[in-house]
C-alpha cells in the first residue's frame, strides 16, 4: 500500500474530514479539542449576538423545506437564529405536519420552542415580503421545485435585496455551474438524515473548502459530504440510477415493481421503488426523472428515462398498487433469471459508479457511504464492486452491455483498475500515525466483515511502520455512533454453524490484536452510542476513554444473540468481583448505561469531550494521565454470580437468549482466556442456528430481506 | 383444399404467447378466496413475462368472464391497471363461448386497423358465486335472490328447465347408449392423462403462486384439481342422472384463467416464440338449436362453418371441443361421421373442469400447441354455451 503524508502525519489514505477543511482525527487528538464549534461558525454565517441574521428556507412546506425547517430549526434555535419560512400563500402546512415527530423527539417545550423561532411568510414568487429585511437574512436554502429558470429568478430576487447572503440550493440535480449557487443536497428522510452532498465555491472535492457552511453543517452534527460538480453529484446518479435499472428490469420481464424491490433488497439492500412511494411519488418521480434526463443529456443512453418513468413523472401514480389490490401472483426466479436480474440491475449501476470515479465526483469512502447512508445500501457501492473483484465487475459491465448496447458511452474501466489502491481497500477504516501515535478510524456505524478486514489491514499497517500506541475510534464524520454488528452478516450463520464458528472467531481474533498488538491501545467513544459488537472491540483496548454521556450497551438478549466477540468474559476478566453483577444485568438485560456510570466497569475514563480528547491522547502518548489500567486476568474465574437476579421476561426469545448468554458467561469465564475465545465463539455459533435466533429479529430480518 | 376467403387476413396469434392456469375445482384451491379478475390480469402478466413479452406491446385488452366479480363494473380498463399496462379495452361475455368468442373480437379489432396487439384475457371463478338480489315487481316475491352459478345451472329461463336436461334430451334424440358414452369419458381421460405424462401440459399451463393479504403464499395452483382417473367399471357404476348422464360423464365447476395475444402479421413474427410458425383466423361461427338441445349445436355449427369454408371433417388435423357432457362428443362424432377417439387429444373441459369464460380459451391454446408438434394444419375448435347456442371456429397453422 502506499502511504501519502500529510502534515507530517501519514495515513492510510486521506482522511473525509480534511475534505471539509477540519484536518485529520490525529490532530483531533492532539489539539484536545474538536476542529470546529457551533457557535463560532454560527457568528460566522449569521453573525456576532446583536446582530444574530436569519436563515431563511424558500419552499419551506415542501417535502424537503419542511424537513430541513425542522432539522435546522431545532439544531439554529439555541443560538437565537430564527428561521424565515418563506412559500406561496397557497401552499398546505407542510412543516405543522412535523410537529408531532418534534414533540416526541424534544418534548412539548422544546418543540414549542423550535416553532416558535420559525417565522412564516407568504411571497408571490415575484417580490419579497417587506418584513425580511428586517430579519436580517444571511443564508438562504432554497427548497423550490427543480426548474432551473425559476431557481434562477429567485435567486436573481434575492441577490438584488441581499446582495452578501449566502445561497444554497438543496437541487437533486442541477450543478453549481448552472445555477450559479452552491449546493447543500441533503437526503431522505429530511427531518433526520444527517447527511448533504455538498458543493461550495471551489468545487474539488478533495480540497478544503473556504466557506464555513460546510464546517458548520458539520459542527451542528451533521454529515456534509464535499462532492464535485457534476450533474447529480454521487448520491442521486445511484439512486435514480438504481431505480432506472430497476425500470428497465420490470420493462424487461414484466416483473411488478413490488417484487423487483424484493429483489433488489435482497442484491443490495435497497427498495428503490418503495422509496419513491415512501418520498411521495408525484415529487420522487419526478425529481429521478429531471435527474436521468439532465444525465441523459450529459452522458447518453446509460441514464436515457423509459417511457413508464416519463409516464409516471406526469401522473405521479404511485409503483405499488392500493392496499384493496395487494398482489395476488407471486413471482420467483430460477437461476438463470437471478444471474439475468444482476447483471441488469448491477451492469449499469457498476458503469455509473466508473464515471463517478472518472469524474472525482468525491472522496471514495464517501462514494461509498452515500449509498450506505441514503439511498439504503446495505454495502456501498464501491465495497460491492470490491467484493465482486475487478474480473467480476467489468463482465458484469460487458455482459449488460450486450443487453443494452447504446449504454457503452461513458464506460470508465480504468476505474476499477484502482481497486487495489488502500483508497478502495479502506472504504470504511483508516489510520494515521505521527510515528508515535497512530489513531484507527473507523466510518461506519455498524461492524461487518468488510470493516474487520480493513481493521486487520489497518493494525498491519502501523505495525509495519512500527508503531506500538493507538487509539481506535470514530471518524468523527461518517460515524456519529456505533451501534455494533451489522446483522446482516450473521444471515448464514442461522443455518450454519461453521459460518457463525468463523465470524465470532475471526471477529473476536481481530479485536485481540487491540491488546496483544500494541503497547498501548484506547478506545475512544465520541458519539452518542456505543453497542455490542462495537462496544467489545473498544473494550479489548487496554483504556477505554468515553464521552460521559454516551450510551453503552449490550442489546444481544433482546435479538436474541449471544454476543460474539468475547463480550460475555473479557469485561469480568477486567473488572473487580463487585462489580461483576452490573456487567451481568448490562448482558442478561440489555439496557443501555450512561458512560459516566460505568466507569470502572465498562470503561476507564468518562468526561466532557475535550477531556476525553485529551485524556487519550495524554494515555496513548504516555504523558501523565491518572487513569488506571485494568489488567486482564488470563487464569479462569471463580465465584461468578449464579443467580440472573432479573424477573423473567415476557418474550420467549429474550428468555432463550438470556439462558444462552449466562450460560456462555459461566463456560468462557470458567476457562482461561486463552480457551475462552472459542468457547464464546462456540456459544454464540451454537445459538445463531438456534430456533429461538432463527425466530427472532435477526430471523425475521433474514426472511424478509433475503428469502424473497 | 383451398380455403377460399380468410376471415381475418390481417391477424395472427403469435405462436407461444399465450398461457392458462391449471382449473382447480370450485372451492378447492385458493382461487377460490381471490378477486378472481385481479388474479387474472397480473396471471397474464407472468404468462407474458414467462413468454418474454413485455406488456408494453399490448394496445388493447379484451377480457371475457360470465360471473360477476368484485369491481366488474370497472371491467377491461381496471384489469389492465392490474396487469400494469393502462390500455383501454372491453368486455364481453357469452356464457360458455366467452372465450373464443373474444379471440374473434381480438381479432377483429385487428384486422380493423385500430390495433396492432390486442390481449385476450378470460377468466372466471365458480367458487363462492356472488348472489344477485333483483327487485322484481311483477313477481310474487316481488324481490328475486339469484345465486349466480348455481340456480342458472339449474333453471334456463328459455325453457323452464335444468341444464343437464338438454343431455338427457339429446342422447334420447341420438339414440346413444350409455356404454358409449362411458368409454368416450374414460378415453377423454386417458388422453388428459397421457398428454400429462408427456409434458404436453407444461407447454400451456403455468403454476401460480397465490399471495394472500400479507404477502405470504397462501397456495400454489399446479394441478387441475379435481381432475381424477376413472375406471370403466367405476364408470359403468355411476347413478344414471338423466340418459346418459352421471357424474362420470359430465364435467365439473372449476375456477381459472387463460390468456393469448392477438396480433397484426408482423407484430406476430416479432412476438412469436417461433415466428416461422403463422397462425391465422378462417372462420368462426355460431348456431342455436331446438331448445335444451344444447349438446347438439356445436355439431350444427360445424357443418356450418365446414360448409362456408369448403372443407371437409378429414381436412382438419385437430379437433378440438368443450364438452361438458360426453354426449357433446358423441353426438358431434355421429352428426359429421367422425371417429370421437381422434378428437380432444391433450385434454378437455369434461376432464379439466369447466369455469365458463377461459374454457375455449385453453382449449384454442392446446389447439394451436397440438398442432404446431405436428408441423401444422387446420384447427377446429368448438364448443356449446347456455341457450342451445353452438360455437366453431377454424385456424389454420402454417
Amino acid at each position: 500500500m502506499t502511504i501519502s503524508t500529510i502534515s507530517a502525519i501519514s495515513a492510510m489514505r486521506q482522511s473525509t474530514l480534511q475534505t471539509l477543511g477540519l484536518g485529520t482525527a490525529l490532530e483531533i487528538f492532539r489539539n484536545g479539542r474538536l476542529p470546529a464549534s457551533a457557535r463560532d461558525l454560527v457568528d460566522e454565517v449569521f453573525g456576532k449576538v446583536g446582530d444574530r441574521g436569519a436563515l431563511v428556507i424558500s419552499g419551506a412546506n415542501g417535502i424537503v423545506g419542511a424537513g430541513k425547517a425542522m432539522q435546522l430549526g431545532s439544531r439554529l434555535e439555541p443560538f437565537g437564529v430564527p428561521i424565515l419560512a418563506l412559500d406561496f400563500p397557497g401552499a398546505s402546512d407542510g412543516m405543522g405536519r412535523h410537529y408531532p415527530g418534534l414533540a416526541k423527539t424534544f418534548g412539548r417545550e422544546g418543540a414549542a420552542r423550535i416553532m416558535e423561532n420559525i417565522i412564516r411568510m407568504s411571497y408571490n414568487g415575484l417580490c419579497l415580503p417587506q418584513q425580511l429585511k428586517g430579519l436580517k437574512p444571511r443564508f438562504l436554502l432554497e427548497a423550490i421545485p427543480e426548474i432551473l429558470d425559476a431557481k434562477k429568478a429567485h435567486y436573481k430576487l434575492f441577490r438584488s435585496a441581499f446582495p452578501e447572503l449566502e445561497i444554497r440550493s438543496v437541487t437533486s440535480g442541477f450543478p453549481s455551474s448552472e445555477l450559479g449557487v452552491g449546493i447543500a443536497h441533503p437526503a431522505f428522510p429530511h427531518e433526520i438524515s444527517k447527511i448533504w452532498e455538498m458543493v461550495e465555491s471551489n468545487p474539488s472535492s478533495l480540497i478544503p473548502h473556504p466557506s464555513p457552511i460546510p464546517r458548520l453543517f458539520w459542527a451542528l452534527g451533521m454529515i456534509p459530504v464535499p462532492v464535485s460538480d457534476n450533474w447529480s453529484f454521487v448520491l442521486d446518479v445511484l439512486f435514480c440510477g438504481a431505480t432506472l435499472a430497476a425500470l428497465r428490469y420490470h420493462q424487461a420481464s414484466n416483473m411488478p415493481y413490488w417484487k423487483i424491490d424484493k429483489y433488489f433488497r435482497k442484491l443490495l439492500g435497497a427498495n428503490p421503488f418503495r422509496a419513491h412511494d415512501a418520498i411521495g411519488a408525484k415529487g420522487a418521480n419526478f425529481l429521478t426523472w429531471s435527474c436521468l434526463h439532465h444525465l441523459k443529456r450529459q452522458y447518453g443512453a446509460l441514464f436515457e428515462p423509459n417511457a413508464d418513468l416519463n409516464e409516471r413523472k406526469d401522473t405521479g401514480q404511485e409503483y405499488y398498487p392500493l392496499n384493496h389490490f395487494r398482489p395476488l401472483v407471486n413471482w420467483s426466479f430460477g437461476r438463470d433469471e437471478e444471474e439475468d436480474f444482476k447483471i441488469r440491475i448491477l451492469g449499469p449501476l457498476f458503469q455509473m459508479t466508473s464515471l463517478i470515479l472518472h469524474e472525482k465526483r468525491s472522496h471514495l469512502a464517501h462514494v461509498n457511504a452515500i449509498g450506505e447512508l441514503c439511498a439504503q445500501f446495505r454495502r456501498g457501492i464501491l465495497a460491492v464492486i470490491r467484493g465482486a473483484g475487478y474480473e467480476a465487475a467489468m463482465k458484469i459491465v460487458k455482459d449488460y452491455h450486450k443487453l443494452h448496447p447504446q449504454a457503452k458511452k461513458c464506460w470508465y474501466p480504468e476505474a476499477f483498475e484502482q481497486i487495489g489502491t488502500p483508497e478502495w481497500q479502506q472504504l470504511y477504516v483508516n489510520a494515521e500515525h505521527n510515528g508515535r501515535a497512530g489513531i484507527i478510524t473507523v466510518s461506519r456505524e455498524s461492524y461487518n466483515s468488510d470493516v474487520d478486514a480493513e481493521l486487520n489491514r489497518a493494525i498491519d499497517w502501523l505495525a509495519g511502520e512500527n508503531i506500538e500506541r493507538v487509539i481506535i475510534t470514530g471518524d468523527f464524520h461518517l460515524s456519529t455512533q456505533m451501534v455494533g454488528a451489522d446483522t446482516a452478516d450473521f444471515y448464514p450463520a442461522l443455518s450454519d454453524v461453521k459460518e457463525g464458528l468463523r465470524i465470532s472467531g475471526d471477529w473476536s481474533r481481530t479485536a485481540r490484536r487491540l491488546h496483544d498488538d500494541f503497547k498501548v491501545s484506547v478506545g475512544f467513544i465520541g458519539g452518542k452510542r456505543c453497542f455490542g459488537g462495537f462496544l467489545e472491540l473498544l473494550m479489548h483496548c487496554h483504556y477505554l476513554v468515553s464521552v460521559e454521556e454516551a450510551g453503552l450497551g449490550m442489546p444481544e438478549v433482546t435479538l436474541p444473540v449471544v454476543p460474539g466477540m468475547e463480550g460475555c468474559h473479557w469485561p469480568f476478566r477486567k473488572t473487580a468481583p463487585e462489580k461483576w453483577p452490573g456487567l451481568l444485568r448490562l448482558l442478561l438485560s440489555g439496557s443501555p448505561v450512561r458512560a459516566k456510570e460505568a466507569v470502572g466497569r465498562l470503561v476507564d475514563y468518562a468526561g466532557p469531550i475535550d477531556k476525553c480528547l485529551q485524556t487519550a491522547w495524554k494515555i496513548v502518548t504516555g504523558a501523565d494521565h491518572n487513569v488506571a489500567r485494568r489488567k486482564v486476568k488470563e487464569a479462569a474465574l471463580k465465584k461468578l454470580p449464579k443467580d440472573l437476579a432479573l424477573p423473567d421476561s415476557e418474550n420467549n426469545a429474550v428468555e432463550a437468549g438470556r439462558k444462552a448468554i449466562f450460560e456462555c458467561i459461566q463456560a468462557s469465564c470458567a476457562a482461561t482466556s486463552s480457551e475462552a475465545l472459542l468457547i464464546q465463539a462456540k456459544h454464540s455459533a451454537g445459538f445463531m442456528a438456534s430456533p429461538a435466533c432463527r425466530t427472532g429479529r435477526i430471523g425475521a430480518e433474514l426472511k424478509k430481506t433475503m428469502e424473497v | 383444399m383451398p380455403i377460399q376467403k380468410i376471415m381475418f387476413p390481417r391477424a395472427r396469434i403469435p405462436y407461444g404467447t399465450w398461457g392458462s392456469s391449471y382449473f382447480p375445482a370450485w372451492q378447492a384451491s385458493p382461487l377460490a378466496e381471490v378477486n378472481i379478475g385481479q388474479f387474472a390480469a397480473e396471471a397474464m402478466n407472468k404468462v407474458l413475462g414467462i413468454r418474454k413479452v413485455p406488456k408494453t406491446e399490448l394496445d388493447y385488452l379484451i377480457t371475457g368472464s360470465t360471473i360477476p366479480w368484485h369491481w366488474k363494473f370497472w371491467n377491461s380498463p381496471m384489469l389492465a391497471s392490474c396487469l400494469g399496462r393502462r390500455v383501454p379495452g372491453c368486455h364481453l361475455e357469452q356464457a360458455c363461448a366467452t372465450g373464443l368468442k373474444a379471440v374473434t373480437l381480438a381479432a377483429a379489432e385487428v384486422e380493423s386497423g385500430s390495433k396492432d396487439v390486442v390481449g385476450v384475457l378470460t377468466f372466471d371463478r365458480t367458487s363462492d358465486s356472488p348472489a344477485g338480489v333483483f327487485p322484481e315487481r311483477r313477481a310474487y316475491r316481488r324481490t328475486e335472490a339469484l345465486s349466480d352459478v348455481w340456480d342458472n345451472f339449474g333453471f334456463d329461463p328459455a325453457t323452464g328447465k335444468a341444464m343437464i336436461a338438454c343431455a338427457g334430451n339429446a342422447a334420447r334424440k341420438y339414440k346413444l347408449e350409455r356404454k358409449e358414452v362411458d368409454e368416450l369419458s374414460l378415453h377423454r381421460h386417458e388422453q388428459y392423462y397421457k398428454a400429462q405424462a408427456a409434458g404436453f401440459l407444461k407447454k400451456v399451463l403455468v403454476p401460480f403462486e397465490v399471495l394472500d393479504v400479507q404477502g405470504r403464499v397462501m397456495g400454489v395452483i399446479d394441478s387441475d384439481i379435481g381432475a381424477a382417473r376413472p375406471t370403466l367399471r367405476g364408470l359403468r357404476a355411476l347413478r344414471e342422472i338423466d340418459t346418459c348422464v352421471t357424474g362420470g360423464t359430465q364435467t365439473h365447476p372449476s375456477d381459472g384463467m387463460a390468456c393469448l395475444l392477438v396480433a397484426t402479421s408482423e407484430k406476430a413474427r416479432e412476438l412469436s416464440r417461433r415466428p416461422e410458425i403463422d397462425i391465422q383466423f378462417v372462420a368462426e361461427t355460431e348456431a342455436r338449436t331446438h331448445p335444451s338441445l344444447m349438446p347438439e349445436a356445436p355439431a350444427i355449427a360445424v357443418k356450418e362453418l365446414l360448409r362456408r369454408t369448403g372443407l371437409a371433417i378429414k381436412d382438419i388435423s385437430v379437433v378440438k371441443s368443450h364438452n361438458p357432457f360426453a354426449i357433446n362428443d358423441a353426438v358431434f362424432a355421429k352428426e359429421l361421421k367422425y371417429d370421437w377417439h381422434k378428437m380432444n387429444r391433450t385434454g378437455c373441459s369434461l376432464v379439466w373442469g369447466h369455469p365458463q369464460g377461459p374454457t375455449l380459451t385453453r382449449l384454442l391454446i392446446e389447439g394451436l400447441e397440438e398442432s404446431a408438434d405436428m408441423g401444422g394444419g387446420y384447427v377446429l375448435l368448438m364448443g356449446c354455451a347456455a341457450g342451445d347456442v353452438g360455437i366453431a371456429a377454424l385456424l389454420r397453422v402454417g
